[in-house]
């Protein structure tokens, strides 16, 4: 048993001439939860797939439970539980079922005190013998934790947990997330691209940007490296760099699509004299950026988290692609 | 221990994971089988229509194929498949039974598919559960679904007024090789579509592989009345094999143990590297 949950060295992963994940190296200390935060597209999902022993490196090692996945990756299996992004369970069996199948599959003979246990603590114990295609969103989510949780792992996988999921059901799941690490003292390892949800939830976090790692450390420590607030400015109004850049207190200027992103120290000092610069009356948005995960992201990659992916995608597509594959 | 790069990230500095101490065994795979077993035959039979279907098919086979040469005078017929019988359905029948089996991987090959495009494939194989289990299971699942239409053929044929001839333990040495000859096929059909995520493969691959070798058989007609080529391909088909030997069981009472070897080696040549298939080639998504 090693203090560190996970160890990441050098991993790479590429698809034919595209490197998904570009020698990251990262540690996952034992009881925490890991946040690894960053656009679609960015190699979050594949680093989840390498560290499962889904998918195997091009380059690299790492180790998980103490094991080395690419060597003992059933080993690793044992010892973690995942929980996918678009839910996956089997929906013509019953919740009760699902367990009885994952506790096959992971070779646990006495399982039935704990999945019921399990069904109380998430509360799903009036629905155990439904059929899980009746189930909700927020309901399948939680069976699924459940069916993650049933083997007593060491470290549960989290890919994009509460992605698709309206606020009320997000919270309830932060909720649990927080609970279940703290009472099963399960090590949890999650991805998301809710920059607020790795703030919320996460005791390390690790920025990702295009294969490669950004930042890495807890939200207080990376937040403490911005130095000064973002303002998003779009106006009707015919500006460009210089004329920002000249206004008393723009650090920074860079323009993202229609919008313009300004860096100041202070936004509460500075935005009575961007008013002086720029009509009031002509701006159609203005946004005000204070120190957050967020504002990193910015700072390292010079982009909003939301508009680097490879493709944007909310909830309405995701769904759409999740019906379009089982169609 | 982390060292600070120029870009202010800390990189670990690696990390000597000791090897584990624990002895290694290999992780048993018996409760993952009977899990995704289970699962497959509960899938099957949950679903009302695939009982049905399971027993019209053969009444159909029986019904219409059956009654295909119900005009024909019986000296005629018999002359026509040198053999003597008491009907064509009594000839049918055995034939029947093992075309039957060459398209039951299609299950096998359908359930997969599903798996791979809903993800539960993702789920199985992030447990300690190997790709050869999940073809075994899906292989032995499939097999055992094809099966079920056994004893409802024979009922059928007895509905029919046919004749059976054999003793029980003859039977059952026919029942066996038409275990075989399931495993046979759907590990066949597994192995072909291990790598695919197409609803559409299976019906292709069923026409490409099961039409022909249902025709080049002795299931439903005699090879002597073949040309060459198909008596050529005829004669190394498994179905030939088993056909005969129900045929033999059915109709005179008696049992040919190299046709029964025969089946076996094939099921075990197919099923073996069928699971090296699938253990190489076969997707998670």
């Amino acid at each position: 048993m090693t203090e560190d949950a996970i160890v990441a060295n050098g991993i790479t992963k590429a698809y034919g001439s595209m490197t998904a994940v570009d020698h990251v190296s990262f540690r996952v200390p034992s009881g925490g939860i890991f946040g690894l935060v960053g656009p679609n597209g960015a190699g979050k999902t594949t680093i989840i797939k390498v560290l499962t022993g889904l998918s195997d490196l091009t380059g690299g090692n790492a180790q998980v439970a103490g094991f080395d996945v690419r060597k003992y990756p059933m080993e690793v299996k044992q010892r973690i539980g995942w929980v996918a992004a678009e839910v996956i369970l089997d929906d013509d069996f019953s919740g009760w079922e699902n367990l009885w199948l994952q506790a096959k599959f992971q070779r646990v003979s006495e399982w039935k005190g704990r999945a019921k246990q399990l069904l109380d603590y998430f509360a799903l114990s009036a629905f155990k013998d439904n059929k899980v295609g009746t189930y909700s969103t927020g309901m399948r989510k939680k069976l699924e934790i459940a069916l993650a949780l049933l083997h007593e792992p060491q470290i549960i996988f989290m890919d994009e947990p509460t992605i698709g999921l309206d606020p009320g059901t997000r919270r309830m799941l932060w909720e649990l997330i927080t609970g279940v690490n703290r009472e099963y003292g399960i090590t949890i390892f999650l991805t998301s691209h809710y920059i607020e949800e790795a703030d919320a939830l996460c005791s390390q976090v690790a920025i990702l940007d295009q294969g490669k790692i950004a930042a890495m450390g807890s939200p207080n420590d990376l937040k403490a490296r911005v130095q000064g607030d973002y303002i998003e400015l779009e106006t009707g109004e015919p500006v460009n760099e210089t004329r920002l850049l000249a206004i008393p207190g723009v650090r920074e200027v860079r323009a993202q699509g229609r919008t313009w992103i300004l860096k100041v120290d202070r936004s509460e000092e500075f935005l009575p004299s961007l008013f002086d610069h720029v009509k009031p009356d002509l701006i159609h948005k203005i946004n005000v950026e204070k120190p957050s995960l967020e504002s990193v992201f910015m700072q390292l990659t010079g982009k909003r988290i939301d508009q680097a992916g490879a493709e944007v995608q909310d909830y309405r597509k995701f769904y759409a692609n999740v019906r379009r594959a089982r169609g | 221990m982390s060292a600070e790069t120029e870009h202010g990230v800390a990189l670990p500095t690696p990390n000597v994971v000791a090897p584990p101490t624990s002895e290694f065994h290999r992780i048993g795979q018996m409760s993952q089988f009977t899990g995704l077993y289970s699962r497959e035959l509960l899938r099957t039979f949950r679903n009302p229509w695939v009982l049905v279907i399971t027993v019209v098919q053969p009444f159909m086979w029986l019904a219409f194929f059956g009654s295909s040469f119900a005009n024909v005078p019986l000296a005629e017929l018999e002359k026509l498949l040198h053999i003597t019988i008491s009907s064509y359905t009594q000839f049918l029948l055995p034939g029947v039974l093992s075309t039957s089996m060459l398209s039951v991987g299609m299950f096998g090959a359908m359930s997969t598919i599903q798996d791979k495009r809903f993800g539960y494939m993702k789920r199985i194989l992030l447990t300690p559960t190997s790709k050869s289990t999940v073809f075994l299971a899906k292989a032995l699942g499939s097999a055992t679904r094809g099966l079920v239409q056994i004893p409802v053929m024979v009922v059928a044929a007895l509905a029919f007024g046919v004749q059976l001839d054999g003793t029980p333990l003859m039977w059952a040495g026919f029942v066996l090789a038409l275990i075989f000859l399931a495993l046979g096929f759907s590990s066949l059909f597994l192995a072909v579509t291990a790598s695919s995520t197409d609803w559409q493969t299976p019906g292709v691959i069923s026409n490409f592989i099961m039409m022909p070798l249902m025709f080049a058989s002795g299931a439903l007609f005699p090879t002597a009345n073949f040309p060459a080529w198909m008596a050529t391909i005829a004669n190394w088909n498994p179905v030939t094999y088993t056909a005969l030997l129900g045929r033999g069981v059915v109709v005179s009472g008696t049992f040919d143990w190299l046709y029964l070897g025969y089946v076996a080696i094939f099921a075990g040549l197919l099923v073996l590297a069928g699971t090296l298939v699938g253990r190489k080639y076969m997707k998670v998504e």
